[in-house]
């Protein structure tokens, strides 16, 4: 049996690992755009800030490729699948066969189109080690850096380089920071407290015109600009797929088996739309957890231990400046029956929020009280009726506690995570 | 694979199994030195069991899952799980995201309150030294490390 695999990331490699698991002889290949291998994607912020260095930032060790026999070939863009003869041409010359294939290419940078941003020759977007290795280079404490986009990627960014340039300006067209994660209050408590330490935020704004050292915004302002950074957003990088036919909406479409509509093709990961579980629609989730339970998924059907990939929704721990956030599921509601639940605190910028829908708990966002957070996950995951439990959960700490005894014990001694 | 199975019936909810997790994973390997000078995080939590009749107590530690959901979110690789089946953190690659808290459904990864590096602290059944800490030093025999068949 033949296996192969575009894109070494998350996605390809927990793909990998679970087909050894299933079949200890075939031949398990990678193919990788990038000239490092497989890295902490989300690592690429911490690398900038100098917190990880480029051998802690790698994935999995040598280690692991030597005892899995997983061959990765770097510096080797998949350029065409061709189905019918299963075989897919390589940027090296080199050919591939297989029979069974699949496609984790993950993300690419969304970069809506500004005018005169080829003035800018510092431009670049953040999502790569190389983008983080080429900023690296060329900042200095007197740049001035400008960032699109005040969404994950770019709060990452700006956290990175604070304090180690002269001035640090996030622009973003939403009225806040995050605002696929944040409620507008949360964000402006975040906001201020981001503000403190030197990085400018202009919402509801937008850059208008790029010239060759500074930008103007949408409402006239000029700002200096040495480096542009543009953290708008991603989308799934569905090239290769569409080489070969398959289907593709805004990712690529696939069943519960990870399975795409062109036959021994698989897909998995942020290239993919798969089951929302809370709104029982097809999305895109460009997280890494998702990746790597897709991933495996695809791995246990290609080797022939028949899985479905249960669903998913969004989920998300983020860290920056000293912050953490912890946000899963629906935390701003456009459903009235929703009941919302909230308790802060502004002095230590504590905040607790708990949306339940239907006796059951459909989100929650926790400001600096990550602990046990993934138990308030699991009553999401396991669609847990909130009247079954010992206790409201809106009235005290989470503990395994609030589970009635038998149900607890089955966990503890039996491993049931139901 | 053995893990460590706690039992509600004897636990006084003392606490000593944290001191003896804290000092088990001290540099000095000195209880009162650690107490003292090391900031360290037990890998447990103890929960109280509210009943009308009295309180009682539980100790949990990471259940070492089958499938365990902190290795998938793990974004920088510092989690796995090892040949023996053991969920272990490679401290060095942690980044303190706490994607592993985020997903854990047993809420068994702590933070680590060490100022200096923030970092996650979880049961790695004391691999050097053979027998848990909290096992060996349980005054109630409350935490017992089991096969996981035996308690099937
Ligand atoms: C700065 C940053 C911070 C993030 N933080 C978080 C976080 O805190 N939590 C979270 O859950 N998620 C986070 N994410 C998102 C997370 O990184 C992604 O969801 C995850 O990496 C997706 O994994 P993947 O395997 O699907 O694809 P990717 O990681 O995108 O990897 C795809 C790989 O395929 C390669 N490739 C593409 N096309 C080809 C081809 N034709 N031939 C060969 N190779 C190809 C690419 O070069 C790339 O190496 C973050 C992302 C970024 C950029
Ligand atoms: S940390 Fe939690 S999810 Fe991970 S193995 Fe332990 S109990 Fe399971
Ligand atoms: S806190 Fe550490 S172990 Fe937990 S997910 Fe993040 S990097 Fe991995």
């Amino acid at each position: 049996m033949e296996y192969l695999i575009i894109g070494n990331s998350v996605a390809g490699t927990s793909c990998a690992q679970k087909i050894r698991f299933n079949d200890k002889k075939g031949q398990i290949t990678i193919l990788s755009e990038e000239s490092f291998p497989a890295y902490g994607r989300p690592l690429i912020s911490y690398y900038l800030a100098g917190k990880v260095d480029s051998n802690l930032i790698q994935y999995r060790n040598d280690d692991f490729y030597r005892e899995n026999k997983i061959n990765v070939v770097l510096n080797c863009k998949a350029l065409n699948i061709d189905s019918k003869n299963k075989k897919v041409k390589g940027s090296n010359g080199k050919e591939y066969s297989y029979d069974k294939l699949l496609i984790a290419t993950g993300s690419v940078p969304f970069v809506p189109p500004v005018k005169g941003i080829e003035n800018q020759k510092n431009t670049f977007t953040f999502l790569k080690l190389e983008d983080a290795k080429k900023i690296e280079k060329i900042i200095t404490d007197k740049s001035n850096v400008i960032i699109v986009g005040a969404g994950l990627i770019g709060l990452k960014a700006a956290e990175a380089l604070a304090g180690k340039v002269a001035s640090i300006s996030v622009v973003d067209l939403a009225d806040r920071l995050m605002a696929s994660v944040l409620d507008s209050q949360t964000a402006l408590r975040i906001q201020k407290y981001i503000e403190k330490r030197d990085v400018k935020f202009y919402l509801s704004n937008t850059v208008a015109e790029v010239g060759k050292d500074s930008v103007v915004l949408k409402n006239g302002e000029k700002l200096p600009c040495d480096i542009l950074i543009m953290a708008v957003g991603v989308k799934p990088n569905t090239e290769a797929a569409l080489t070969a036919g398959i289907k593709v909406n805004r990712g690529i479409v696939v069943n519960e088996y990870m399975e795409t509509s062109v036959k021994n093709i698989y897909a998995a990961g942020d290239c993919v739309e798969s089951l929302d579980i809370l709104s029982n629609q097809n999305k895109v989730l460009a997280l890494w957890p998702n990746a790597y339970m897709q991933g495996e998924t695809a791995g246990s059907n290609m080797s022939g231990v028949e899985n479905k990939f249960a669903g998913s929704f969004a989920m998300n721990a983020i860290g920056f400046f000293g912050i953490q956030l912890i946000s899963a599921g629906i935390v701003d509601p456009k459903d009235e029956k929703v009941s919302i639940y909230i308790e802060e605190n502004e002095k230590e910028i504590t905040y607790k929020k708990l949306l339940t829908l239907n006796n059951k708990l459909i989100g929650f966002a926790l400001l600096n009280l990550p602990d046990r957070a993934g138990i308030y996950t699991s009553l999401i995951n396991d669609d847990v009726k909130l009247d079954s439990l010992n206790y409201d959960i809106t009235k005290k700490d989470i503990g395994l506690n609030v589970f009635p005894q038998d149900i607890r014990h089955n966990k503890l001694f039996r491993g049931n995570n139901k | 694979m053995k893990k460590v199975y706690a039992f509600e019936k004897n636990c006084l909810g003392c606490g000593l199994c944290e001191v003896y997790c804290k000092t088990a994973h001290s540099k000095s390997k000195d209880i009162i030195k650690t107490y003292r000078k090391e900031n360290i995080t037990s890998a447990i939590v103890i929960e109280e069991i509210l009943s009308p009749k009295a309180k009682t107590y539980f100790a949990l530690q990471c259940r070492h899952c089958a499938d365990p959901k902190c290795v998938k979110a793990c974004i920088s690789g510092a989690m796995y799980k090892d040949q023996n089946g053991i969920v272990k953190n490679i401290k060095e690659k942690c980044v303190g995201c706490l994607s592993c808290v985020l997903v854990c459904p047993f809420g068994a990864v702590k933070r680590n309150k060490d100022k200096e590096r923030k970092i996650i602290s979880k049961c790695d059944l004391c691999i050097e030294t053979g027998t848990p800490a909290c096992v060996e030093n349980c005054p109630n025999n409350a935490l017992k490390l089991m096969d996981e068949e035996e308690v099937k």
